[in-house]
């Protein structure tokens, strides 16, 4: 049986019959092993595709699934389920339902690059991993991750600055994450910090934070990286649409 | 008449030199070891792919054969040391100081063994039951058996990790060596032929026993001696002081291994001759993008390297079977004579 069939033996999609004869022979039970002739159409033949214009994900297309990725990997030896090989197989059959069945433990890599290290196709795919996450985040199958609203929070100050005020940041973070501004920690922190130091420095970082500085001229730089990320953003759009339009197919079993 | 250097003397070289003889073309054969035979005999392989025959019986008779020709000139322990001339008209210089004149030249100067020590997360030179398939196949051929080298002790369990050295690009090797999986399944055999209460089994990504060697050997040791194939790359080889323990994914059935063994041997590939940069620096050839000599077409004139009059042959092009590369040496044979007798013709391309 090929590897992706196994979905069919698992115990939601048997057939169950309490009392069925066919031709006066009594047939009840379990049919797990009667799979009845079907067409698949939830194939999406473009996911291949889509997974590769994210960032990291474009070397997907090299993987012989010698499952080297997983053997190596750190979340895989405490959590079974974390199985790059076959998200990979996956993803390149295009299987996106089977893939949406793992979508909350997906975001768990923690980018050790045991598999980068391994892999004899150089699939990097602690990067597909990463790609898969973010997929699964633009798609709307999973929420924003903390860590991306961190990230943007953070690149957003640069961007706008040059520079970050750390307490923005955590304080966005806090806010928008929803969690208590007054963690034990950050307290902890924050009266070992008032302590120490000097009433100047005090001063200048609460001044920080109603006047925001900038970096000095950092105008043409805070254009030349919005351009940037709009040409990358619209990149990917545009490759995300062509991968979808070449399936009129499936356009037309939507 | 001049004669043809052919440079090596391992199967391609003795096909080589033989097939020139049996033309009545003169050659001399350069080796640099103390011995003709090659890998065959100096890695002391046990019976041969497909023949069956043990190595030393079958590449022997090729060694005497060409040792008793009188139309052979055999310079062993010697190298090529630099290089000179025109197709018809070549001078070598030989590492003994003597210079030789030649019409034109085979080149059939072989492969090396894969290092195994390249691939430290599989263990071998950390643990002393880890061991590569030419090392199994001198156990056999010397007679000792199958043993543990730890304890000499018959082992219960052997795995063996094929493409160790092959199809990897972590480490450079982006081939497939070709004939690792066959000659697997022939050690396999062997091993289960010896110790029939020993398990052995093979892990894969792919098999590629081609040709014939699918039911010969593939599938025969499977259903004569019950080779067990998993599908997985091993992600480490470990030991816990006893044996060594093989770690992995079964990729068929998802799920994680980690089993104790007695034995592990790598099936080691096929690298390219590590003098191969000298011999392109000494005879002016090109080298194929992974080292190994280059051809300069497929179909044209047979073995034709980057430098007309040089001809290539055997695994010096690429990871070869013996049979194969005795066929290219006869085809190389065919080249080099009629250079050397000036007969060649407008190479068909």
């Amino acid at each position: 049986m090929p590897i992706h069939e196994k979905s069919l033996i698992r115990p939601e999609n048997l057939k169950v019959h309490d009392k069925l004869s066919i031709d006066g022979v009594d047939v009840s039970g379990h049919w797990s092993t009667f799979i009845e002739t079907r067409v698949v159409p939830d194939y999406n033949e473009a996911l291949e595709k889509e997974i590769a214009a994210f960032p990291g994900g474009d070397k997907i297309h090299r993987c012989f699934q010698c499952g080297s990725c997983t053997n190596a990997c750190t979340i895989n030896a405490i959590e079974p389920r974390f199985n790059p090989r076959y998200w990979i197989y996956l993803i390149r059959m295009g299987m996106e339902q089977e893939l949406l069945r793992d979508k909350d433990i997906i975001w768990q890599c923690v980018s050790c690059h045991k598999c980068t290290n391994i892999c004899p196709r150089s699939v990097e795919p602690e990067g597909v991993m990463k790609a898969t996450a973010l997929w699964l985040e633009e798609k709307g199958y999973t929420p924003e991750s903390p860590s991306h609203v961190f990230d943007k929070e953070f690149s957003r100050q640069v961007f706008e600055r040059g520079k970050i005020e750390d307490t923005e940041v955590l304080h966005s973070f806090l806010v928008k994450t929803k969690q208590p501004l007054l963690q034990d920690w950050l307290v902890a922190i924050m009266w070992g910090i008032a302590k120490r130091v000097p009433v100047k420095w005090g001063l200048k970082t609460a001044l920080a934070q109603v006047f925001k500085p900038r970096t000095r001229s950092w105008k043409k730089a805070r254009a030349a990286i919005e351009d940037y990320i709009y040409e990358e953003g619209e990149a990917r759009k545009e490759k995300l649409s062509r991968s979808r339009a070449k399936q009129p197919h499936l356009e037309a079993a939507e | 008449m001049k004669p043809i250097l052919v440079v090596g003397g391992g199967p391609a070289g003795l096909a080589a030199t033989h097939a020139l003889a049996n033309v009545g073309q003169p050659s001399i054969l350069v080796e640099k070891m103390d011995r003709l035979g090659g890998a065959p005999i100096f890695s002391g392989y046990a019976k041969l792919v497909p023949s069956g025959r043990w190595a030393k019986e079958a590449i022997g008779g090729m060694v005497s054969r060409v040792e008793q020709d009188s139309l052979v000139t055999v310079k062993t322990n010697t190298k090529v040391s630099t290089f000179d001339g025109q197709p018809g008209n070549f001078t070598a210089k030989l590492s003994d100081g003597t210079s030789v004149e030649c019409g034109s030249v085979i080149l059939a100067t072989g492969f090396s063994h894969f290092d195994s020590v390249n691939k430290p997360e599989w263990g071998f030179g950390l643990f002393p039951d880890v061991v590569t398939t030419t090392q199994v196949e001198q156990m056999i051929s010397s007679g000792q058996g199958v043993r543990c080298p730890s304890d000499a002790r018959k082992p219960k369990r052997v795995a063996i990790l094929l493409c160790v050295g092959s199809r990897d690009r972590q480490i450079g090797r982006e081939w497939c060596s070709k004939i690792c999986c066959t000659v697997s399944a022939n050690l396999a055999m062997e091993i289960r032929e010896e110790l029939p209460d020993c398990h052995v089994y093979i892990y894969y990504m792919d098999i590629r026993t081609f040709g014939h060697y699918e039911t010969d050997y593939y599938w025969r040791s499977q259903e004569e001696f019950k080779v067990k194939y998993i599908k997985a790359r091993i992600a480490e080889v470990t030991s816990d002081g006893k044996q060594v323990i093989v770690k992995g994914e079964d990729t068929l059935v998802k799920r994680p291994i980690t089993i104790p063994f007695d034995l592990v041997v790598h099936a080691i590939g096929m690298d390219p001759n590590v003098d191969n940069m000298t011999l392109s620096a000494v005879f002016g050839v090109d080298l194929h993008k992974h080292g190994y000599i280059a051809r300069k077409d497929t179909y044209g004139s047979m073995g034709a390297t980057s430098r007309p009059g040089i001809f290539v042959a055997g695994a010096a092009i690429g990871p070869e079977t013996i049979d194969d590369s005795i066929a290219q040496a006869n085809a190389a044979a065919m080249s080099a004579f009629a250079v050397s007798r000036e007969l060649t013709k407008e190479a068909a391309e």
